[in-house]
Formats: C-alpha cells, structure tokens, sequence
C-alpha cells in the first residue's frame, strides 16, 4: 500500500492538515478526541466535501483539488468502518456482510464470514448483536467489498468496551490473513504497537508525528494521549501451548513464552492475543526468586518516559518482546532504572487477560 | 342502486390514479426537503403546503385557469388536442393536488428518521445515490411513504371544491362519491344522499384504518 496525503479542510475549531506519505500495510491514527481522526478517515472514504488537497493512493489519484477531480465515494474502493458500525437496521447480518457485493467483481464474503466468525450471526438483525458482534459484521461487509484499503475507526466506547468485546484479535486476523492494509484510529497504544507498522500522530488538525510505530508511538504518542484517563496495556500475540506438566502459555514470536489463566475451552495451537496492563507489571533491579508470579523475566531498559505527574514509563526488551511497564517517579529514580540497565519483570498469571 | 356500484368504482379509481400520479414527485420533493437545507427552503415549504390550508375551491379556480382552453397550460394542452378541463382527467388532476401536500409531508418525516451516515456508509459499499435510495433511505422510511399514500388516497376519495370547479359535477361523467352526496341533497332525494353518505363512510373506515394499522406498528419498529 502507498498512500499520498496532502489535505486540508477546514473543521470547527481547526483546520485539518495533513501532509505525509504511508507505505505500511497497517497504519495507527491516534491522537486525543476531537483531533481530526474520524474526518481523515471521511475525507480518504470521499464523505467530506470541502477537503483541499490530493489524495492518491496506489498511485490512483482519488482526489485532487487543483485538477477538479473527486472520485466518489461508490468508486473508490475503500472499506469504511464507522465507530457506531451502522449496521443497515433493516437488514440481517448477512445481508448487511453481502450489501457491497456486485456479481461480476471480486468478492470476499466466504474468507470475511470465517475470519470474523460470523456463521452463528448471519441470520440476526443488527438490534439482537452486541456492540462487538457489530463491529464483526461491519468489518466483514467492508472486507467483503475487497477494498484497496480498510478505514476502521474505533468503535466509540472503546475506551471501556470490555476485553471480550474487542476487535483487535479480528483485526490481526484481517491483517494478516486477509492481507487488507488498513488505516485505524484508536486511542490504545498497545493496540497501536501490535498492529500497525506505521503510526500518524493527530493533534489540532496537525501531523505531530508520522513514521514506523516503533518510533512514533513512543514518548510523542504518550504525551498526547495522557488525560484521556486510561491505562496503558502490553498487547501480546502468539500461539498457545499446553506443556506436558500442565498450565497454558502463549508462545511467542522470539520465543518468549508466557503462562496465562488456563481453561480447559482454549486449544493448543490457537492463535491468541492476550493484554497486561502496564501499571499490573512488577520491576526489579535484583533477580526476583521465590516469588509465586509464574512469569519472571530478564531484560534491558530500552528508555524511561514520564507519563503523567509521579509516573513513568519503562521500555524493558526481553528476547525481543517490548514491554511498557508503568511505575513510580520515585522508584525509578531510588532503583537507578536508567536505558541499558538489567532488570527483572513478574507478571502475575491473573493479570493476563485474553482478548476476546 | 346499480348507479352507486359506478359511481364507488369510479371515486377509487380516480383515488388510485391521483396517488400513483403524485407519487414519484410526492417522494423527489419530500426527499428534497429532508436532506437539503438552503434559503428559500421556508418559502417551498409554505407554497408546498398551501393546498392544505387554501379553501379547495380557490385551488379549483386557480387550476381552472391554468388549464382552461385560455389558460397557459390549457393552450398547451389543446395544442396536443388534450382536453382536461371538465373531463374525469380533471377530477383526477383535482384530487392529486390536494392530495399532494398530505403525501410530501409524511414521506418527508419518514426520510428524516434515516440517518444520512447509513446513505454514506452504502456509498462505500458501491451504491451510487439513486441505488442507495432504493436499497436503504426508501426501506428504512417506507412506512412513513405508505402512510402518506394511504392519507393521499384518503383526501383523493371526498375531494369535493376543486373538483367541482375544474371538472364540473357530470353524472356518469366526472361525478365522484361526494359530489354525487351534493347533487341528490340539491335534487331534495335526501335518502338516496345519505345512502351514498354511508358507502362513503365505509370507504373512509376501509382507508383510515389501514393507515391506522400501519402507524400503530411502527411504535414497534425494530431499530438498530
């Protein structure tokens, strides 16, 4: 995906104005509410009228002010996902998943209805589902359209939808099943770090930042979104195996594993995403032993940022996993947890909770 | 009696044919007036609702002159060799007009309640702006359609003052249900007159509570 932006509309209290250009499959949006998010991703799905600029994406100009040429939105191949789903009330889930298929042009439905595990939902009508089950199946129908690029916004209460409730575990599935690039905005930086490659810092109107996530969704992204009152969670993803003398872990990528709550529903080999709060994470500066925490790990600090008055941020690297541990001013400055020093981190199996 | 079996027939038949006619600009104009905000948006809407509030037989005058052979569009019209003045296509044309604003105006609500985020949503899902009228906004909004239909044809069955004005009170010809209620009470056949009256009643029950019926149940209107 290649997508060159260089807009500007005027909003309310600010103008949105954004000049930058995204290579990544999956792109972050992030920035505090009433930043200009939802109206970037109108102005790509051709929704808002009155955006200045250009727009191309593929190297297919979908807007372009100065040429007088505005795609409509029926042509611009782009799968919209609104925050409130808006789901077609008058329709069932299967035909909301089927609403943008033309016979004659590819379509996804079978792969969109699998992916999102739809089969028990098609027959009911949008007011049966649950907010998460209409974030599904408005994710399917734009997936379904085979879209050059999917533009999800997050679902509004995201902030509080409870951990079952979340689409993320979907949309790594999206990613990297479907293989659709995809624009998502979203106020959660653990989500943020797991799926995109790229991330674009909103503030006012203004790109604060744009780039590799790794990067972006560091200090930057955090100043920004403190006083959104939320935590910030460690998201992560692998497969799940059952040793021979029992319990559950998630293996993952790098060979990290860790023991999260066993029940006898999760199967060994399925794919997983679990979160840890940042703040639920203990630091040690001394090898921590005899301690009843089942994950003990060794690793590096990669920085310490503030987060919020009294509080800071470590980045400790452990076999090549990021974790973001919130503790206080205070111990960071009494346990020296300065960019290069070993520490140790415990994660209490309770703290792990599945996604989904 | 084998008088009033025509005469019913031809009352719903000019009630249907004035609906039918009305209705695809009935549903242009209301979906106008739901979505588009612009001056001049208070002054159609009073011109639009005028019929209703005007006494009919001043909109009878008014379409009498348009369409009489020395009105503008009479001229027109004879120019065709179209005659309407004092034909059923008169008594056709009458009830269409009072009955349009009944139309607009509840088709109209039933467009407001779709939230136009819906119609952007089924843009990008490839659906031009006429498409997504068909598959989302007209669905979504058809019961407050069929209830302004059903009151249309309503107020087509006992339109009396502009029909009498532009089509005349014609036995066999353009005479109605009301306008034949008119002629027997002048001809003093006051029973024959409340007979008639009676049919009449039983068509406006017939009408009345279908829509009614349709009304009542959109309180239980599924939403998402």
């Amino acid at each position: 995906m290649s997508l060159e932006l260089d807009i500007r509309l005027p909003l309310a209290r600010f103008t949105l104005e954004v000049g930058t250009r995204l290579d990544g499959a999956s792109v972050a949006v992030m920035g505090r509410s009433g930043s200009g998010k939802t109206s970037l991703l109108e102005v790509l799905a051709g929704l808002r009228r009155g955006a200045r600029g250009r727009v191309v994406l593929d190297g297919r100009v979908l807007l372009d002010s100065v040429a007088r040429s505005d795609v409509p939105p029926e042509q611009r191949r782009m799968g919209y996902v609104p925050q409130d789903a808006l789901l077609f009330p008058h329709l069932t889930a299967e035909q909301n998943v089927r609403f943008g298929v033309r016979p004659g042009r590819a379509s996804r439905v079978d792969e969109a209805v699998e992916i999102l595990e739809l089969a028990p939902l098609l027959r009911r009508y949008p007011a049966t589902l649950s907010g998460g089950e209409k974030q599904r199946v408005a994710l399917a129908r734009a997936l379904a359209t085979d879209p050059a690029l999917l533009l999800l916004d997050e679902p509004l209460a995201a902030l509080d939808v409870a951990l079952k409730e979340r689409v993320l575990p979907y949309l790594l599935r999206v990613r990297d099943e479907a293989r659709v690039p995809m624009l998502y905005v979203t106020h959660q930086l653990g989500e943020a770090r797991v799926l995109a490659r790229e991330a674009l810092l909103l503030d006012q109107g203004q790109v604060r930042a744009a780039g590799p996530a790794a990067e972006v969704l560091g200090a930057a992204a955090r100043g920004l979104l403190t006083g959104e009152g939320e935590g910030e969670e460690n998201i992560l993803e692998g497969v799940l195996e059952r040793p021979d003398d029992g319990g559950l872990r998630l293996r993952m990528q790098g060979g990290l594993s860790l023991w999260v709550p066993d029940s006898p529903a999760l199967a060994p080999g399925t794919r997983a995403a679990y979160a840890v709060p940042a703040a639920d994470i203990l630091l040690s500066i001394q090898p921590l032993t005899g301690v009843s925490a089942r994950n003990v790990m060794t690793g590096t600090v990669v920085n310490v940022e503030p987060v919020a008055t009294g509080e800071d941020a470590a980045t400790v690297e452990v076999a090549g996993v990021r974790w973001v541990v919130w503790l206080t001013s205070a111990s960071v400055r009494e346990l020296s947890v300065v960019p290069g020093a070993r520490v140790f981190l415990a994660v209490k199996t309770s703290a792990c909770r599945r996604l989904r | 009696m084998e008088g009033v079996a025509a005469l019913v027939s031809f009352t719903i038949w000019v009630a249907t044919l004035a609906t039918l006619l009305i209705l695809p600009p009935g549903l242009a104009v209301a979906y106008a007036l739901a979505r588009w905000e612009g001056p001049g948006k208070g002054v159609v809407e009073t011109v639009l609702t005028l019929p209703l509030v005007l006494p009919p037989t001043a909109v009878g005058l008014v379409l009498l002159e348009l369409l009489g052979r020395n009105g503008p569009l009479g001229r027109v019209l004879d120019a065709w060799g179209m005659e309407v003045v004092f034909t059923p296509k008169a008594v056709v044309l009458a009830s269409a007009v009072m009955a349009f604003p009944l139309l607009v105006r509840s088709a109209r609500s039933g467009f407001e309640e779709v939230d136009p985020r819906l119609v952007a949503v089924a843009r990008t899902l490839g659906d031009s702006r006429t498409r997504a009228f068909f598959r989302v906004t007209l669905p979504l909004a058809w019961r407050g359609v069929l209830v302004g239909a059903l009151l249309a044809f309503s107020r087509a069955l006992g339109e009396f003052g502009a029909t009498v004005l532009v089509a005349g009170n014609i036995p066999g010809r353009t005479q109605t249900l009301s306008l034949a209620i008119f002629q027997r009470t002048q001809l003093g056949r006051d029973a024959e007159a409340l007979r008639l009256a009676g049919v009449a009643a039983l068509l406006a029950f017939v009408a009345v509570f279908a829509t009614e019926a349709v009304t009542r149940r959109r309180g239980r209107r599924v939403r998402a």
